[in-house]
């Protein structure tokens, strides 16, 4: 019992790991198709954004969250203005201008922060259950990432701006035409997809050490997810996250961890290779 | 041959100030331009299929890494046989192009395109450095080879003829020889990019289906350049081990992964002479940087990244390329 307890623990975490490092990749990837190396950096700036307004002014841990999300959807709104919205359109050229971005990124934190942050402590408590421990704010990631997740899939799928950033993004000209500013659009869309960053390195920062190259630690989970999720990335990315995470949890469990994570990006190649459209094409029935 | 120099005078003139460097320069120098020129083959190979196929890999270090552990796996078994200098480097490069036509197969005979195909080459980069960094326990070994984890492998004899006086793979050997194979290498992608093959590569970045259905087999030609293209990463592997003497994990990681995809974006992807010279240029772009400018180095790399492609969409140095031949009337053909 206890054992079966610290399994789903364990896939939970996983689970929440990834689902919460895609989450904003899902919109400026997933939908915007801007091959974003520097997610991983919007990440750290959410992260840095936490903790250094959590020491510097001695906010409550909610309201210091908060304020690593503005900041990370300002540089967001920052960069798209200054280099992204040059590159709709040039998906590959993308990605040496976001390579770019994360370097001066992450290093521009090392020079201001030095190598890594005094960290935050974990909120909440630990319970017990027979010889193990467990984070309840891990707990509590879980449910947060899907509450987020269910948010987003209400914000682009059923409100009227979701149909506007949808159809801009689909056809630009035409909603141009319609009489959309899809310049104010694009924009938008390129924030939230920030702030979902953003929001991500904020919850992660009491639980990690915070360095510069912090970011790193989810970029790639981010891609193999997004890109498993399939076509629709908000309805894809649960089913793609709940089965990349069950493979590694249960190799982990079996062998080691860097067994795991071979096992996590084989399963990732043969998705690819069986299931082309990724995992939102099992439910929408996209062919 | 006159032909095409008179076609090509700014390559030929490259060439020739590069061939005529090393009376210029110290050891140390030489030594650090062949490193510099290790690196061009890499990215050739990434410019023939992205450039001109429009198939991103975003993991040729894979074969990378693969060319130079397996150099370094069969030299170290068979250190002191004659000529394990030679046949050794052979070896490992028909590993390394076995395994880029089984990887190629796999992807086009698969049914897998644009984005997918990076995520594919860099989850396979990334399965093989994750392997290969938890061998750090004696266990791991392939003969009496150890992988050593972490810290890579070394050992390693230089490649070359062991007793003859320049016949091995260092210093003035080492910067002519790999000058020579680029220039061979240059040389060979042009005429590729202009064959029959070349131009139905070309045609697959544009419209797959509309080549299929003119009768030719996109599929087998994907494959041919994605197994040159392997085979080019494959030699700067070996290379690379050769010229440091040692070959690591992370050669194969996300960091080095995205490097050949960047140096062939900034330098123009199109243009095989650009890729070669914006190679050279930005890897000791990155090595000055670091020399001089401490901690500032790489925020001035990401800089010139940035700026590069928002203002140089085609790539920084095929822009100068072209500028300089539109300028100079006598480069002009």
């Amino acid at each position: 019992m206890i054992m079966l307890f610290n399994i789903v623990y364990q896939f939970g975490d996983a689970l929440s790991f990834l689902l919460l490092s895609a989450i904003g990749l899902a919109v400026i990837f997933g939908m915007m198709k801007i091959i974003n190396l520097a997610h991983g950096e919007f990440i750290t700036v959410g992260a840095y954004g936490t903790v250094v307004s959590a020491k510097a002014f001695n906010l409550p841990l909610p309201i210091a969250m908060a304020f690593g999300v503005i900041i990370t959807i300002i540089f967001g709104l920052i960069l798209e203005k200054l280099i992204i919205r040059h590159l709709y359109g040039r998906p590959l050229d993308s990605v040496v201008a976001t390579w770019g971005i994360s370097l001066i990124v992450s290093q521009s934190f090392l020079v201001i922060f030095g190598p890594s942050l005094e960290g935050l402590q974990t909120p909440l408590g630990n319970f017990k259950l027979g010889d193990y421990s467990y984070s309840e704010y891990r707990i509590f990631l879980i449910f947060f990432a899907f509450i987020l997740l269910g948010l987003l899939y209400v914000l682009f799928m059923k409100t009227s701006f979701g149909t506007l950033a949808r159809a801009t993004i689909e056809k630009p000209e035409i909603a141009s035409s319609m009489g959309v500013n899809i310049s104010d659009v694009y924009s938008v869309t390129f924030a939230i997809g920030a702030g979902l960053a953003g929001i991500t390195g904020a919850l992660y920062a009491p639980t990690m050490t915070v360095v510069p190259s912090i970011g790193q630690a989810f970029i790639v989970s981010a891609f193999i997810t997004v890109v498993t999720a399939g076509a629709s990335p908000f309805i894809g990315l649960i089913p793609a996250a709940s089965f990349l995470s069950a493979v590694q949890t249960s190799v982990t469990f079996y062998y080691k961890a860097t067994i795991g994570i071979i096992a996590l990006l084989f399963s990732v190649i043969l998705i690819i290779r069986f299931l082309p459209k990724g995992f939102s094409s099992l439910i929408t029935k996209e062919k | 041959m006159l032909n095409l120099i008179k076609k090509n005078k700014l390559p030929f003139i490259s060439f020739l100030i590069l061939s005529f460097f090393p009376i210029f320069v110290d050891s140390y120098y030489l030594s650090n331009i062949s490193y510099f020129m290790c690196w061009t083959f890499i990215s050739l190979g990434l410019a023939l299929i992205w450039g001109i196929g429009g198939v991103l890999s975003f993991g040729q270090t894979v074969f990378f890494g693969l060319a130079g552990y397996s150099f370094a796996v069969i030299s170290i078994n068979f250190l002191g046989v004659v000529g394990v200098g030679i046949w050794s480097v052979f070896l490992a490069l028909l590993i390394t192009s076995l395994f880029g036509l089984i990887v190629g197969y796999f992807l086009f005979y698969g049914g897998i395109y644009d984005v997918f195909i990076g995520i594919v080459t860099l989850a396979i980069t990334l399965v093989l450095e994750t392997y290969l960094q938890q061998t750090a326990g004696p266990e791991y070994t392939i003969g009496t080879a150890r992988l050593n984890g972490f810290n890579g492998m070394q050992g390693m004899p230089t490649i070359g003829f062991q007793e003859l006086k320049y016949g091995r793979l260092e210093g003035f050997t080492q910067y002519y020889f790999i000058l020579a194979l680029a220039i061979l290498a240059l040389i060979l992608l042009y005429k590729f990019k202009n064959s029959k093959l070349g131009l139905i590569f070309l045609a697959t970045k544009e419209d797959r289906n509309r080549v299929a259905s003119l009768g030719y087999n996109v599929q087998k030609v994907q494959l041919i350049a994605f197994v040159i293209a392997s085979l080019l990463a494959g030699i700067s592997g070996i290379l690379y081990t050769n010229w440091g003497g040692y070959i690591t994990p992370s050669s194969m990681g996300l960091v080095s992964a995205a490097l050949p995809v960047v140096w062939v974006a900034a330098s123009g992807k199109k243009d095989f002479f650009s890729v070669f010279i914006g190679t050279i240029f930005l890897v000791w772009l990155s090595q000055m940087l670091a020399i001089n400018g401490a901690q500032f180095a790489i925020i001035a790399m990401g800089l010139i990244l940035v700026i590069s492609t928002r203002f140089f969409p085609d790539g920084i140095i095929l822009m100068f390329k072209n500028k300089l031949i539109e300028k100079v009337k006598w480069l002009q053909s």
